[in-house]
């Protein structure tokens, strides 16, 4: 026994003492004032009427194919089955998780670079242009995708476009090139513009943690030898990681989320692109809910999409508990 | 005062901004006579025609009317929310090409819209109005709404250029002869490798041009039946020619933009020559009227080249039709209203001339309004034009999956569009009915979800 007590931590040792000494805690029982649960009566009721509800409704729907509320026929898995036999539907999820990768390997980067940029200056020249370039990259972002969709359309359009001008004076080519058109080319414009609307907005969550970095520790590598590279792989990402993992899920959520922008910019073919190019998952629900009539299908489709959001979500932060502990 | 409110000066200002906005709508908003109707509408053209007739109809039946305009895609969204989920419609709404089909796929219980069948028979419409027109209107045996228009197409051409170029437009009567013209005057003219002039505008994936050509040869989307039609030897040939005229080194069609039937490039192509000749019904020319007031005197009209000699001359492309709510509490003026609207002829000229657009009302046909010589249109007699072709219209059949079947048509076109550019004419029609029939196939699919649907709901409301 006495063997067994020598292997306990100190602070395992005296605890069972301490514990003896504290207070017991009361028992938990509810509160019997009225007051706390009248405050709690809005925020209850407005969480059943426009969450609860709507999602035990999602989850049974989902098991049902119907037409509006009144009629509805329960058909099991069918829903499922037939959206992994639908080829639309491949389509849709292989357009979004392109877009999904672009988006984090294209885009965050870039707002990264972009951040570490504007974070570098000191002189109260740079301190001023740092303000300026901040709001000039952040403000696509105030118009919206509606917005920035409807302008690209215009800025892409083949032989008046300012885009296709634009290449035809500087290089000889590209006064034709179909942007929208092309089913080749939708997914490059898709990302091509939504680099520009949304890289001003990862930015500043990227700046906002670089400011936040000690620079007495970037300092010391400098000291010790390190280079640019080094400083920023070694320091700067490390300290900034968990706004990185928050950056690359927030992007996840949102590129699967994707509907406005393709609506707009492709709007002539109803948000798809040709051949289906630009159809992502929230259009295809769009599709088969509301201009179908479908509500079963499409919250079969809501559910596929919310599961893979989550396993995204919890591989990246795996990912990133594992890059933690090495 | 401020500092004595308990919940601090925020919500005070809140509270006051509240109370004081309250009374200033309670104060300013005019209460007036009740709305006993209400009209919906999608086109700014409808609207600004039907405000203006509307106080001799509420005169005449002693009824208030509210008018209200709303955009296509938001209005059809609205009603399809409102009839699913049973909440209030408009007593009259203007739906557009496609659409009846969403309202009508599920068991007739569910259809928001009042069967009009009976009151079209007993008042003589389906043979004083073009017959083919109730047919995109009718679902299962009944018809659901009342034609607004005909839409017969003709072939719009820059008059100016043509006569340049020294081409006589009578002698175009086939699209054979239409496509050999074509050819000689396709040309880069300023040698930058890039084509300036084309003989034709017509979108490179399908949409609107090629249902527009397919209606023409007697093929829409689906039949009467409500299958699929478009998987035809005849479909096939139609596809196989319309990718060699928009694609590869014959072409001789043009697409100005985003396949946008109108718009700024469009325009700024027309006015600069890139196309001479484009697919126009009636509703086109007045809004080539509007947006291209330049082009006056310079356009003009001919029939459409027909796909063999004496065959048919014209198509249609667009329609709208009247709906009436099933469950308006006044369905017997909603009735007279539709009747004033769309079939009270001494209304109908100045209707055409505010519009171009040519009621199915056959008798209104002879009115002197559809007489007059319209300048931009070097002086043709528009209405006589349109009202000459309306007559041979072919029909179109809804379906419940009409729109989807207008988007796999042109995914077709797009995909048997790259495999033309890329391996040339070989191979092609076999490829073109591959993904026709691949089309078709997808749409058999949806078609049958409904069908099980309808069946289900049947068997359910059958059991004791």
């Amino acid at each position: 026994m006495q063997g067994v007590v020598d292997l306990q931590s100190p602070a395992e040792a005296v605890e069972p003492e301490e514990a003896r000494r504290r207070p017991a805690a009361p028992p938990r029982r509810f509160y019997k004032g009225k007051a706390p649960y009248v405050f709690l009566v809005p925020y209850l009721l407005l969480t059943s009427v426009f969450f609860i509800y709507p999602f035990l409704r999602a989850v049974t729907l989902a098991f049902y194919q119907t037409n509006g509320p009144r009629s509805k026929v329960f058909v099991g898995f069918e829903n499922f089955t037939f959206l992994f036999h639908d080829a639309r539907f491949h389509s849709a999820l292989g357009n979004t998780v392109t877009y999904t990768l672009c988006s984090i390997f294209l885009q965050l980067p870039l707002a990264l670079a972009l951040a570490m940029l504007l974070n570098s200056g000191t002189s109260k020249l740079e301190v001023r242009l740092k303000g300026f370039f901040r709001l000039i990259l952040f403000s696509p972002n105030l118009v919206g995708p509606i917005f920035v969709g409807v302008m690209f359309g215009v800025l892409l359009t083949p032989r008046y476009g300012l885009l296709n001008r634009t290449l035809h004076a500087l290089v000889g080519w590209g006064l034709e090139q179909r942007w929208v058109d092309d089913p080749q080319l939708v997914m490059p414009a898709l990302v091509l513009v939504s680099l520009w609307l949304y890289v001003g907005f990862n930015m500043v969550y990227f700046l906002a943690a670089l400011q936040s970095v000690d620079k007495e520790l970037e300092q010391a590598a400098r000291m010790d030898g390190a280079n640019a590279w080094q400083v920023f792989w070694h320091v700067t990402l490390p300290a900034i990681r968990h706004v990185v993992v928050f950056v690359v899920i927030l992007s996840t959520v949102g590129s699967f989320n994707l509907f406005e922008l393709p609506l707009a910019l492709l709007n002539s073919t109803n948000g798809f692109g040709p051949d289906d190019s630009g159809l992502t998952v929230i259009t295809y629900l769009n599709e088969v809910a509301y201009r179908q009539g479908d509500l079963g299908l499409g919250s079969a489709v809501g559910w596929i999409v919310a599961i893979l959001i989550m396993v995204f979500s919890f591989v990246q932060f795996r990912v990133a508990r594992v890059a933690e502990n090495e | 005062m401020l500092d004595r409110f308990p919940y601090g000066k925020a919500p005070f200002v809140l509270l006051l901004i509240a109370i004081l906005s309250s009374f200033t709508f309670a104060l300013t908003h005019r209460s007036g006579r009740p709305a006993e109707l209400v009209l919906a509408v999608f086109s700014a053209q409808h609207y600004a025609a039907y405000i203006e007739v509307l106080p001799k109809f509420e005169q005449e039946h002693h009824v208030k009317v509210n008018l209200q305009r709303i955009d296509n895609q938001s209005l059809e969204a609205r009603l399809q929310s409102a009839i699913v989920t049973n909440t209030d419609v408009p007593d009259l709404t203007e739906i557009s090409e496609g659409t009846l089909g969403f309202f009508t796929r599920g068991p007739e219980r569910d259809i928001g819209f009042a069967d009009l069948t009976e009151q079209v028979r007993s008042e003589g419409l389906d043979h004083r109005v073009v017959e083919s027109r109730f047919a995109p209107w009718t679902s299962r045996g009944h018809v659901y709404a009342l034609p607004h228009d005909v839409h017969p197409v003709m072939l719009a051409y820059r008059r100016d250029l043509v006569e340049q170029l020294g081409i006589d437009v009578s002698k175009l009567e086939t699209w054979d002869e239409f496509v050999a013209m074509g050819q000689k005057i396709t040309r880069d003219l300023d040698g930058d490798g890039n084509i300036d002039r084309f003989a034709l505008e017509l979108p490179r994936n399908g949409q609107w041009g090629l249902q527009t050509l397919l209606r023409q040869r007697g093929i829409d989307l689906f039949d009467a039946q409500g299958e699929a039609a478009f998987n035809c030897p005849l479909g096939v040939d139609t596809v196989v020619w319309y990718l060699k005229q928009t694609r590869g080194p014959q072409r001789i069609a043009y697409d100005p933009a985003n396949a946008q039937a109108n718009g700024q490039a469009f325009v700024q192509a027309l006015r600069d020559g890139m196309f001479l000749f484009l697919l126009a019904p009636d509703w086109r020319t007045f809004q080539l009227q509007t947006d291209a007031p330049r082009m006056s005197g310079r356009m003009a009209l001919m029939p459409l080249p027909a796909w063999e000699r004496g065959g048919r001359r014209t198509s249609t492309w667009g329609m709208t039709g009247l709906t009436l709510s099933k469950t308006s509490q006044h369905p017997e003026l909603a009735w007279e209203l539709a009747k004033f609207l769309y079939y009270n002829p001494p209304d109908l000229g100045q209707r055409f001339l505010a519009s171009n657009i040519i009621t199915p009302l056959k008798e209104a046909w002879g009115l002197p309004e559809f007489q007059i010589p319209n300048e931009y249109w070097s002086g043709q007699k528009l209405g006589a034009e349109y009202a000459r072709l309306a007559s041979d219209v072919p029909p179109i059949f809804s379906s419940p999956v009409y729109k989807s079947g207008m988007s796999k048509l042109d995914q077709a076109v797009t995909r048997a569009g790259l495999y033309y550019e890329e391996h040339g004419e070989q191979g092609l029609r076999e490829k073109v009915a591959e993904e026709l029939q691949r089309a078709a196939a997808y749409l058999k699919v949806w078609s049958d979800r409904y069908a099980v649907l309808q069946q289900s709901v049947a068997a359910n409301e059958s059991e004791p």
